[in-house]
């Protein structure tokens, strides 16, 4: 009984409060009283849509193709949208164009071809990098043993920025010209580079800071103490061979195959 | 006659190609070249580009983002080329319109342009239109003036015909004259016969004579005789006087004024001439005293422009402000809507803009050239909308200078130490300069950095001019050395200088230690060389023939942040010594660039632009004072905002 009392002594406060608010509300005009509610829909419907705005925006639906100058992004482009060859010279902007992939859930995602020149890299890649679920990094094989070192410092400075090692894209190494007889395989290239990185990530965290005191990146690759392995990465980085211009030369085929299925799969 | 044309977008798509009959070469190299050296380095503002044996023009259509190339030979000069692209481009624009204007790359990648007839079209207009004109021929006399008028006309009277003889002859102003005036007579004396059929039918053959001779005269002087022909003939034939000087008298008396000073009278049409005289410096020196080398025409031309300025800034808001409505929709249609920008839409932006930079310390002409480069790259784009002119141009101006300072190749030196040092030779650093920016500071602060990361180090002091150069170096080493022990790095100093004193041969100071630091296995030899005038030749080719000899890895120019349009001038001389005096066809030029003093500039860091623009080469470290810490890498967006702040 005194339980039921306390219970109701607790329902007691709120009693005369509710009942006030049903008379005041009773009240009032009607009219008015639909205005405010329709007026809290509004505002909370405003909010759910922003809401989806917002989570769409961060959805990543580019596939970018970056690489070192002469690497064979533009003709890769144009492989994979029409199958046709195209005479390419070097890019100084970027262009895109909607990529239908080859799979059963026929996934649409743009696909962007980025400007390889020094001069131009870093503003394009700081332009796209936060909308880009996959990343294509287009390596010449043919000419690897002489930009080796350039290769590995544009994709350490790649997997060292802030934006992409928290959206963690996939990451696919296309080595590209195998037409050519003297390509070095997927491979090689994988065990040069990790080599190349092992160097690079002690060399670069020494490196000075800019003059306006913001230090480089501080993110340390892979795990200290051991040799630097791509898979000590929390990003997925996947080799594979291609060939843009295709063994046949301009009339035929590209030898793209592997590059679609993996495009595929994303 | 041309080698190629090529039409292609920026993003890098060919669209359409021709290639001239019998060229073999591919010209994507050619055009790649173009684009890197001139497009990619802001240099746009002339558009032609020579590449070994082929001379380039080029065309950037900005509205639909496609680029025009035409090549031709070097040797040739084809006057109808430059009208010849803006046809092509054009032409090319209306038939294509309809694909171009759809956005995404995929129009490109699936047209195939077909452009080939157009255009065989158009070159064999602009061939035509070139080819030499055909001598005109003589006009014959029945279409000449002269038949046309009456013979009484042409004859004139003998008082003003020998007047004007005579005028011809005294107005001679060169001694060349009087020959053809000999040659003349001779000729026409023994002639004098068959001078019959001249059309002159009124004038016996002497007067015909005179008539031509003073029409060749007055041909060959020229304006002088319509001058001469205003005074009266008649004057001329006089003695030749004695000149009479204004102020000089005959005797001295007259130049004694000691008497004189007193009295108005006599004097007084001299004092006032000379109070004249004196009059007009006497009221420029009212008020602050000029500063030196203060041209008044400049300010005139300054004043005149501002006034133009203004004038031209107010009829626009009047407009604004007057028609309130119909303004008002005027200035909203300038934001929204697609609108393409012209030359002189960008002009005023441009040149606030140029005014701006060079501010902020940026060379004159690098500003300009820099300004029409942006200037080119917007002509005929079309803006988006709700963006003014001035935003579109500041923010392209602000995309070229980052572009400009990024590096075209990497820059990481602690990488290409270590390589050398896997092929056991040490990696050569020279640091040259002219007087007084701050090699040798600069040169302890980098050993400074290379010991921490665990190098060891050669200086080789071959600055042999300068009193105290080597005693500099030397408690460098000593201080670096006490900073780290060589207990700390397996028992080796980790500095050590290498000298022969003053006076000596730099360039075989400089091989004595390469080879010194190749026996030690020191992994860096840091050379300084000793200040120098970029005028002055005979250092200029000792400093040449140093780096020529001994081939270092890095060519580091040192030059500090305070200098401003002198930059350009040192670095162009400095790389034009180093290229002349290089024995093979590869000379080795400025690699990269040191600067200087960088804390001494608040944000007039215009120094950097100019630096980078002229030589293409990276900045690649930055003395921000004079402590072994003081050395940083360039950041290009923290440089670029701190320009393009107000």
């Amino acid at each position: 009984m005194g339980e039921k009392a306390d219970v109701q002594m607790a329902q007691n406060p709120f009693e005369p409060y509710v009942e006030s608010l049903r008379q005041q509300l009773e009240e009032q005009d009607p009219v008015f009283l639909i205005g405010v509610v329709v007026a809290l829909a509004v505002v909370i419907i405003t909010f759910v849509f922003l809401k989806y705005f917002l989570t769409s925006k961060t959805v990543r639906s580019a596939v970018l193709l970056v690489g070192l100058c002469d690497s064979g992004k533009t003709l890769l482009f144009s492989r994979l949208l029409s199958g046709k060859f195209k005479r390419t010279q070097t890019s100084i902007t970027d262009s895109s164009a909607p990529y239908k992939a080859k799979n059963d859930r026929g996934s649409t995602w743009t696909l962007i071809d980025l400007p390889g020149h020094d001069s131009l890299r870093p503003q394009y890649l700081e332009k796209f990098k936060s909308a880009a679920r996959a990343i294509v990094f287009v390596v010449d094989s043919a000419i690897f043993q002489k930009e080796v070192r350039d290769v590995a410092e544009f994709l350490y400075n790649l997997l060292t920025d802030p934006v992409i090692s928290r959206n963690t894209p996939a990451v696919l190494v296309a080595c590209n010209k195998q037409d050519v007889t003297m390509a070095k395989s997927a491979k090689l290239i994988q065990q040069q580079l990790e080599k190349e990185l092992n160097t690079l990530r002690v060399t670069r965290s020494a490196a000075l800071s800019s003059q306006d005191g913001s230090v480089g990146r501080s993110l340390y690759l892979g795990r200290k103490g051991k040799d630097f392995e791509f898979s000590q990465l929390p990003l997925k980085v996947e080799f594979l061979e291609c060939s843009a211009r295709g063994s046949k030369g301009e009339e035929g085929d590209a030898d793209v195959e592997k590059l679609e299925r993996s495009l595929a799969k994303l | 006659m041309l080698d190629f044309f090529t039409i292609f977008s920026k993003g890098g798509i060919v669209l359409w190609c021709f290639q001239g009959a019998g060229v073999t070469e591919s010209f994507t190299g050619p055009v790649n070249a173009l684009i890197r050296s001139v497009i990619l380095q802001e240099r746009s503002g002339n558009n032609s580009f020579t590449h070994e044996s082929l001379s380039l023009k080029y065309k950037l259509d900005n509205e639909f983002e496609l680029i025009f190339v035409v090549g031709f030979q070097k040797i040739l000069t084809l006057t109808y080329v430059d009208k010849f692209i803006d046809d092509v481009q054009l032409h090319f624009r209306d038939r294509y319109k309809n694909e171009l204007d759809k956005k995404g790359a995929l129009k490109l990648l699936n047209n195939n342009f077909e452009f080939e007839d157009d255009f065989k079209i158009l070159l064999r207009e602009a061939e035509e239109s070139g080819k030499a004109r055909s001598p005109v021929t003589m006009r014959s006399f029945k279409e000449s003036e002269k038949s046309q008028k009456t013979v009484k006309s042409m004859i004139e009277t003998k008082g003003g015909d020998k007047g004007k003889e005579q005028g011809g002859k005294k107005t001679k102003n060169t001694k060349k004259d009087a020959e053809p005036v000999k040659g003349d007579q001779g000729r026409t004396s023994s002639s004098g016969q068959k001078m019959v059929e001249n059309g002159n039918q009124g004038l016996t053959p002497e007067e015909a004579m005179q008539k031509k001779r003073e029409e060749f005269f007055r041909r060959r002087v020229g304006p002088t005789e319509k001058n001469s022909k205003s005074p009266k003939p008649s004057q001329k034939p006089r003695g030749k006087q004695m000149r009479v000087w204004d102020m000089g008298g005959s005797s001295t008396k007259d130049l004694d004024y000691s008497e004189r000073n007193g009295d108005g009278s006599t004097n007084g049409g001299e004092q006032n001439q000379e109070a004249q005289t004196e009059g007009i410096q006497l009221r420029s020196m009212e008020g602050d005293l000029l500063p030196v080398d203060y041209d008044s025409s400049e300010e005139e031309d300054m004043e005149e422009e501002e006034e133009k300025v203004v004038a031209g800034e107010i009829p626009k808001p009047g407009s604004k402000k007057g028609s309130s409505f119909g303004g008002m929709f005027g200035m909203l249609k300038g934001l929204v809507g697609s609108k393409s920008l012209t030359r002189d839409d960008m002009e005023s932006a441009l040149d606030k803009m140029r005014d701006h930079l060079i501010a902020k310390n940026v060379a004159a002409d690098i500003a300009s050239q820099l300004c029409d480069s942006v200037a080119k790259k917007l002509e005929g784009k079309v803006m988006g909308t709700f963006t003014t002119v001035t935003s579109t141009v500041k923010q392209a101006l602000q995309d070229s200078l980052v572009q400009i300072l990024q590096p075209k190749r990497r820059v990481d030196i602690l990488r290409d130490v270590m390589e050398a040092q896997s092929q056991r030779r040490p990696f050569v650093i020279t640091f040259c300069g002219v007087n007084g920016v701050g090699k040798s500071t600069n040169l302890a602060k980098i050993s400074f950095w290379l010991i921490e990361n665990g190098f060891t180090v050669l200086i080789a002091a071959c600055d042999t001019f300068r009193a105290g150069a080597v005693e500099q170096l030397r408690t460098h080493q000593r201080r670096l050395n006490s900073l780290h022990p060589p207990e700390q790095h397996r028992g080796r100093p980790v500095v050590q200088l290498y000298e022969k004193g003053y006076g000596k041969d730099a360039a075989g100071i400089a091989m004595e230690a390469i080879a010194y630091a190749r026996n030690q296995g020191f992994d860096v030899v840091l050379v300084d060389t000793a200040g120098r005038m970029q005028d002055n030749a005979p250092l200029m080719t000792a400093l040449a023939k140093l780096i020529a000899v001994n081939m270092p890895d890095l060519v580091l120019f040192v030059g500090e942040a305070l200098v401003g349009n002198e930059a350009v001038d040192q670095l162009v001389k400095f790389n034009q010594a180093l290229a002349d005096h290089s024995m093979s066809d590869k000379p080795r030029l400025i690699d990269g660039i040191v600067l200087t003093k960088f804390d001494t500039i608040d944000d007039k860091v215009g120094a950097a632009i100019s630096m980078t623009y002229i030589t293409g080469q990276p900045i690649v470290f930055v003395g921000t004072g004079q402590t072994y810490n003081d050395l940083r890498s360039l950041n290009a967006r923290a440089v670029v905002s701190a320009l393009m702040k107000a």
